[in-house]
């Protein structure tokens, strides 16, 4: 780094960058820190006025109650469940359609390619009702494929265009070579393409599986009885009108935030690469 | 970085050139393909044709239609504008309208500046970026739903955390979400909180890939920080931060799960956004042509200002954006 001054003494630990850096992280950290020490309280202690700024004594009542005396282990049973499935039908779909999209001599793919970014920012709310409809009257409300099916039809456009934009990349010598020894299409694809597009899947598969992990609109409209509710919905529906059990609901909610930030923190390149390049490049 | 004329070029369009052949093999070779293009393709459009262009071709149907609904089933009984005078004629609407662009931009235009301080601090960290970029990501990758009770119960007016802060501090006990205004700019933070990481970490990413060299020219020609921003980082990360600012514009305007779940639209409808209003009006009044009416009039606005938005930022940084 060019730019970064060599620092002396005290400075090199007390300085502008190194301050405003500490109040950012101070900032992002100070919620997730209320979130986590309030899901350890006894229940009695969460209502506490000034509140317990440690928690004291420790209690897992908060836990225990999420998943006993409410059915939290269902919640996150069916959206791991809708989850992994959308994310493999995103890749698996998305990568022959990106391939295709990227590679080979379609007419009129540029057109399909704009129209694909279009219904990848559409507002979820301009489809819920016509979908309810639709879902109501092929009796698939309340079930796993009520929200698979929707989930992989809106994460796909994203996905064909970062596994497109990687795909262009590929030398196209590797394709012909396959292709002269008799290599069927699926077959270049599956051993040539794919493992050079990797990274290109990571990043798609990460953002596909995020986005159904996290959808809160469509879940709560098609699959709103305790069987098939998804953490999102079953947390936002925990207690009644009048009380909410805010132990319950952060036990429950740094149970299902773990995960997906291990996920994110590991494959973190990928994630941002994703954010960036893959989305812009093309 | 292929070293000039050692490596040759790959075109864009990979499958466009093919190695030397017979013209007419090359022909039938590239039929084929395309063939072979439309057929690996067919999956994906069937499944998005299904589920995402029915349902909006639907929804504009239904926009402009008597729609009954019953416990059996629901038909469309006729044209009517009815659905779009009623909604030109109600107050709620025309306020949602308002409330959420003032939202979006509000929200937008703090998350963008925040955003890009915190990316021109992060690139001079020498140690623990890694693990700055990491930290960012929490927040982005949490259920909306669960930041937002998280917040509720942060501001809560009885056993409410902040409550106790402004106590101690001598700013009094403000009722952060039973009244319009405060509820607004409260919701705000939170959203705030949520999505400047991730500004934050697209423009960081866009900074590091800028080229060196011209800060060492810069400096060299004795420019100020402040000067060296304006006139050579910004203009580099124009193309970035529009890109950001555009992801952010599209995913404000569709704001659900924030209020939904925050202040369930109040107190008043003072939280209502054109989402939260168009839920309402559908599942909860199960009033579907009007409902229609509000989910088809917000997607076509996102539709207008995702195309004024390009057209501009086409405009600024000419054939590099395209």
């Amino acid at each position: 780094m060019a730019r970064t001054r060599a620092r002396k003494g005290w400075h090199r630990y007390l300085n502008g960058v190194t301050v405003s850096t500490t109040a950012v992280a101070i900032f992002v950290l100070l919620p997730i820190y209320w979130l986590i020490v309030t899901s350890f309280k006894t229940p009695g202690a969460v209502g506490d006025n000034p509140p317990q700024y440690f928690p004291n004594p420790l209690s897992l009542t908060n836990y225990q109650v999420a998943f006993s005396q409410y059915t939290f282990g269902r919640y996150i049973v069916n959206s791991a469940v809708i989850a992994v499935i959308a994310t493999f039908l995103v890749l698996g779909i998305g990568t022959i359609a990106g391939y295709a999209l990227g590679r080979l001599p379609m007419r009129g793919k540029y057109p399909i390619l704009l129209v694909l970014l279009m219904i990848s920012v559409f507002p979820e709310v301009a489809v819920v009702a016509p979908l309810y409809l639709l879902l109501r009257d092929i009796g698939w409300l309340d079930s796993y494929q009520a929200l698979v099916f929707p989930y992989t039809a809106f994460n796909l456009p994203f996905a064909i265009w970062i596994l497109r934009n990687y795909m262009l990349g590929i030398p196209k010598e590797m394709e012909e070579t396959a292709r002269i020894d008799g290599a069927s299409p699926l077959k270049t694809v599956w051993s040539v393409i794919l493992p050079q597009a990797l990274p290109g899947l990571f990043t798609a598969g990460i953002f596909t599986f995020t986005a159904c992990w996290t959808e809160f609109l469509m879940a709560l409209t098609f699959n709103s009885s305790n069987n098939y509710r998804t953490i999102p919905v079953g947390i936002a529906l925990f207690g009644s009108q009048f009380t909410v059990p805010y132990g319950t609901i952060f036990a429950a909610s740094v149970v299902s935030v773990v995960p997906i930030a291990v996920l994110v923190l590991v494959f973190r390149k990928s994630v941002v690469s994703g954010l960036t390049s893959g989305a812009v490049k093309g | 970085m292929a070293t000039l004329g050692v490596v040759p070029s790959v075109p864009a369009t990979g499958g466009d050139a093919a190695t030397p052949r017979p013209a007419g093999e090359h022909d039938v070779n590239r039929k084929r393909l395309a063939r072979l293009g439309w057929s690996f393709s067919t999956p994906a459009f069937l499944v998005i044709g299904a589920f995402t262009i029915f349902p909006i071709g639907f929804s504009v149907a239904m926009s402009l239609s008597h729609v009954n609904v019953s416990g059996s089933g629901f038909s469309l009984n006729g044209f009517t504008g009815s659905n779009y005078s009623t909604l030109v004629h109600a107050p709620q609407w025309r306020y949602a309208l308002g409330f959420t662009v003032v939202y979006t931009i509000v929200t937008v235009l703090v998350e963008v500046i925040l955003g890009t301080c915190i990316a021109l601090v992060l690139e001079r960290l020498t140690k623990g970026r890694g693990l700055m970029m990491a930290l960012l990501l929490v927040p982005w990758s949490m259920i909306t739903v669960i930041s937002a009770e998280l917040w509720g119960y942060i501001y809560d007016a009885s056993y409410g955390v902040l409550d106790q802060i402004f106590h101690a501090v001598g700013l009094g006990q403000p009722i952060f979400l039973g009244t319009p205004t405060p509820a607004i700019v409260a919701m705000m933070v939170a959203d705030i909180w949520k999505t400047t990481p991730f500004v934050a970490i697209i423009v960081l990413a866009g900074l590091v890939m800028l080229p060196e060299e011209l800060y060492e020219a810069s400096e060299m020609d004795g420019a100020s920080g402040w000067t060296t921003f304006w006139r050579v980082t910004f203009p580099l990360l124009r193309p970035t931060i529009a890109l950001a600012v555009l992801f952010r514009v599209l995913q404000a305007f569709g704001l659900f799960d924030l209020p939904f779940v925050l202040t369930q639209g109040g107190p008043g409808y003072s939280t209502t956004s054109l989402a939260v209003l168009g839920y309402q009006v559908m599942f909860q009044d199960l009033n579907f042509g009007p409902g229609a009416a509000v989910a088809t009039s917000t997607a076509v606005l996102v539709l207008i200002g995702c195309l004024l938005f390009l057209k501009v930022f086409r405009a600024q940084v000419g054939e590099e954006g395209s």
